[in-house]
């Protein structure tokens, strides 16, 4: 077929173009949460944008100064709500290593299964919702599926699904119930199950495989020089892993691997949380293994835990433990700390300065997503419009951990 | 000064110094029930043992005792260093004294807290003292340990009423006798002793007596534990609500430092507790001082009012300034108040200066009961200072009597409630162009044309100079109640209406103005073991 424009030269075709402004958000369904990029277009490329997280603000680290270390739980529930669990315990062991002190083997077992599955829980939730995102229904639906499993056992040990407050300085709220370990390595497989069918059904997909490589590529060095950490940092091939790096808890006696990828791109983003989920089942199984049926799971220090009730009510000593750590508060000693462990996206965080008080005096929390998003503009500038959204997916933004 | 050494910190002492004084005034706390700075030493509680290291080349004095081993199941023969209260032995020189870092003073110290509370009734949640006991704040200190006596605990009496202020439950009592030391040492009037022996001790008054000396409430200032609780005081709220303002007693002329415990929540005083001032006060107030906040809520004037009638703000002012505009210069008379601040008298000083007015009286409440203690027959927190204001030129009340009588006064402008002879309030009936600044109904309130609600001293900063010139400021504890104002905003309101200028804006600008040439209290001490 002859060109239309035969006739014409070229100056005369080319229709007088500016660049597209173009908002999306903050309350868009693809914006996962309160999130507000204003794209400049060039027909559909991005040439230049702008990220903005500010929408979603509780304050919640000045909200931490005014109750006690104790009532500062269910904040960090709200932070990562996907995997609340991880926050727990990463707070946990702020204030226990201010006050020195190492909970029970049984408890430390305890808490990484329990962080473990909130860790699949997270990845689950970000790997269906990409899968979705380009219209593949069926794994997402698989993988809530799959979350739901996790949510469950969750249930079953903090009453909760969702925001568990379930973490004590010096332990947990409850001991493991009887069914734990069957429930869990029942799910556990499930989950196993459910990752090789989503690889299945999703890896030799040509439009999923298309709208994910080589989209949404970062550096290794930009990533690092943004303070990116977690799934997004290791899919740029750096085998950066707090478990690994700087082990805590029995992270430093449990086999495991940490999976990186090579070309940086949200496809490698998405299989290093598939491979992500098959490392946390074997750290499942094997604190499974060692995770003692009986004995204590918080530490023998009554400045921290609370007596029994029937201590609480029969003796004055009971009473007295108990109205100190309710009525004022644990006491963590005066001076501040710096703790760090592997969130569901990174390198979770937190400062904590005490005054010596039954009430903190300054919470500080370093959530890895904040610093992921900011890399998002670098992401995407250049991009097709399309592709923010899975590129956006892959990075797992979890809105509450942008709350500044 | 000499100095020894208290857990590797130098501490320099006066002779005649006790350990736990010493320590005590540098800032350092040794564990104690039983002492108490103002109080005798009576080394009763043994919470305060030390070790104390031998001089050099002398052997430690060691005793002979007998150590449970439990892993055998047998005594076993040991020997211990005998430890020594902090509160009884005298500082020496060089003196090497170990309290938190000696492992037998430490371990003694458990055992008396594990004593104290062994047949201490489960009464945290009906106690008034929870939230500022000893028991509670040393069992996480120096205890931390579980209940292992499984017998029932010793029961002894409970709601004892020892008067008409205070209420005593024997068994949470640790016999630290600083009730009996306060009766006997501060009120001079012994009225109070320890009977029975060991775990059926308890504190008991004399016969045929009641605990009714003019100090009874500072018996249960100093009891450490909620064995004395006060009849007024007694589970009306819970301290852990309550928040304090340094205050300054206005209840007499003597002016104790004190804290005013109020509910920020519903805004409401509480309690005044003694401040620590060794200038005026020392650890103490009286029965009548420290139930002086009563007068905070009760009684008070809490909107403006027109011959006996409520009506608002603006109505009041307009009035009040029209009744002022009646009388010239020369027939105006202003009333000042010795129970008010520096800061409001200075304002309706210059409120008169302003008009022209000649005529400057100052009342206050009626002389009452003094002694030789702390309590003055004046019961006016601020005569010194409103006579120093004035510069001398105020004329006692009676004169304004016989003025009025004369017809020499044609509009009257007072500060204050009450004055200082109820018999004279007659006199007060026919005043002319009366308006007045009152905190609380009375003589003044009753016969004004025109009241403007005053604020208490609770509800605003003061400076009130007290029986020997000293200068004290009374911080703001709870907003003004009702509609009312501090006195000098009130005047200050007026003299817009009238179109008359002060020499002040601010409440800062008018402090500054009312300060008199008195010398100002040092700042006291507030150290908390003084409790």
């Amino acid at each position: 077929m002859e060109p239309l424009d035969q006739d014409l030269d070229a100056s005369e075709l080319e229709l007088p173009t500016e660049p597209m402004l173009l908002n999306v958000g903050p309350a868009h369904p693809a914006m996962h949460g309160t999130v507000r990029i204003v794209m400049e277009l060039s027909g559909e490329i991005i040439e230049r944008c702008d990220v903005q997280v500010g929408y979603l603000h509780r304050g919640f680290e000045k909200m931490c100064e005014r109750g006690t270390w104790t009532q500062v739980f269910p904040y960090v529930d709200r932070c990562n709500y996907v995997s609340p669990m991880l926050n727990n315990v990463g707070f946990a062991l702020a204030c226990e290593k201010m006050l020195g002190i190492t909970v029970p083997d049984r408890c430390q077992y305890y808490r990484m299964i329990l962080g473990e599955l909130a860790r699949m829980s997270d990845h689950l939730t970000c790997d269906g919702a990409m899968a979705m995102e380009l219209g593949a229904f069926t794994p997402f639906l698989w993988m809530i599926k799959g979350r739901e499993m996790v949510w469950e056992i969750m249930e079953e040990e903090t009453g909760a699904r969702l925001t568990h407050s379930f973490g004590r300085v010096g332990g947990m709220a409850a001991p493991p119930t009887e069914g734990f370990k069957e429930h869990t390595r029942a799910v556990v497989k499930h989950i196993l199950t459910i990752v090789d069918e989503v690889e299945r059904l999703l890896l030799g997909n040509r439009i999923f495989l298309d709208r994910l490589e080589n989209v949404g590529v970062i550096s290794a060095d930009d990533a690092i020089s943004l303070g990116w950490t977690g799934p997004c940092l290791r899919a740029t091939g750096v085998p950066y892993d707090v478990r690994k790096a700087h082990p805590y808890m029995k992270y430093g006696e449990v086999d495991f691997d940490v999976p990186v990828g090579s070309a940086s791109d949200s496809f490698d983003r998405f299989m290093v949380r598939l491979a992500e989920m098959r490392q946390s089942a074997r750290i499942i199984e094997q604190c499974i293994e060692r995770m003692a049926d009986t004995g204590p799971v918080n530490v023998d220090d009554p400045r921290v835990i609370l007596p029994p009730k029937e201590e609480v009510y029969n003796t004055i000593e009971g009473t007295i433990q108990h109205f100190k750590i309710v009525m004022e508060g644990l006491k963590l000693p005066a001076g501040e700390v710096y703790s760090y462990t592997e969130g569901g996206n990174g390198e979770l965080g937190f400062y904590l300065v005490s005054d010596g008080s039954g009430t903190p005096h300054r919470v500080r929390i370093r959530p890895p997503c904040f610093l992921i998003t900011a890399g998002l503009e670098r992401v995407i500038t250049g991009q097709m419009m399309a592709d923010v959204v899975p590129s956006f997916g892959s990075l797992n933004m979890i809105g509450g951990e942008c709350d500044r | 000064m000499p100095s020894f050494k208290l857990d590797d910190k130098d501490i320099a002492f006066e002779p005649g110094d006790t350990i736990i004084r010493a320590a005590h005034r540098a800032g350092v706390d040794v564990p104690h029930y039983c002492w108490h700075p103002g109080l005798s030493v009576a080394a009763n509680c043994r919470m305060c043992l030390v070790e104390l290291m031998p001089p050099p080349g002398r052997p430690a004095m060691m005793l002979d005792v007998l150590e449970w081993d439990a892993l055998h199941q047998t005594y076993v023969p040991q020997k211990k260093p005998k430890l020594q209260p902090a509160c009884q032995q005298a500082a020496a020189d060089g003196m090497v004294v170990k309290s938190q870092t000696s492992e037998h003073a430490v371990r003694a110290r458990s055992a008396v807290q594990e004593l104290l509370l062994l047949n201490h009734p489960v009464d945290c949640p009906i106690c008034d003292q929870a939230g500022e006991c000893r028991l509670q704040d040393y069992w996480l200190e120096h205890q931390a340990s579980k209940k292992r006596m499984r017998d029932e605990p010793i029961h002894k009496p409970k709601g004892v009423v020892f008067g008409p202020t205070i209420v005593y439950d024997a068994e949470r009592c640790i016999m630290c006798t600083r009730c009996v030391r306060v009766s006997a040492e501060l009120a001079k009037d012994p009225v109070l002793s320890m009977r029975e022996r060991g775990n059926l001790n308890e504190i008991t008054v004399a016969p045929g007596r009641q605990l009714d000396h003019q100090y009874t409430l500072m018996t249960e200032y100093v009891c450490p534990v909620g064995a004395l609780t006060s009849s007024d005081f007694r589970f009306k709220a819970r301290v852990w609500f309550l928040r304090s303002a340094r205050s300054t007693c206005v209840g007499c002329a003597t002016g104790c430092s004190s804290f005013t415990d109020f509910d920020p929540r519903n805004q409401k005083v509480y309690r005044y507790r003694p401040r620590e001032n060794a200038a005026v006060n020392k650890y103490w107030m009286c029965d009548e001082g420290m139930l002086d906040y009563q007068r905070i809520h009760q009684n008070r004037v809490l909107e403006a009012r027109l011959k006996g009638e409520g009506v608002s703000d603006a109505v009041a002012l307009e009035k009040a300034a029209d009744l002022i505009k009646q009388a010239s210069p020369q027939k105006t008379a202003i009333l000042l108040s010795a129970e008010h601040s520096n800061e409001d008298n200075t304002a309706l000083l210059d409120l008169g200066k302003a008009l022209g007015a000649l005529q400057i009286y100052y009342t206050g409440r009626p002389q009452g009961q003094g002694d030789d203690i702390l309590m003055s027959a004046d019961k006016n927190p601020n005569t010194a200072g409103v006579l120093a204001l004035s510069g001398g030129k105020a004329k006692p009340f009676v004169d304004l009597v016989a003025a009025l009588k004369e017809g020499k006064v044609g509009a009257l402008i007072a500060l204050g409630s009450a004055i200082g002879n109820p018999n004279d309030s007659a006199a007060l009936k026919d005043a002319k162009n009366f308006v007045a600044f009152s905190t609380h109904y009375g003589p003044i309130a009753d016969h004004a044309g025109v009241v403007l609600p005053a604020s208490s001293w609770a509800e605003a900063d003061g400076t009130f100079v007290n029986r020997t010139g000293l200068r004290q400021e009374s911080d703001r504890a709870i907003n003004p109640q009702g509609a009312s104002r501090p006195a000098f905003r009130w005047v200050q309101e007026l003299a817009k209406l009238l179109s008359l200028t002060l020499p002040w804006k601010k409440a800062s600008e008018l402090r500054a103005l009312s300060q008199g040439t008195e010398t100002s209290s040092p700042s006291p001490s507030v150290a908390p073991g003084a409790q």
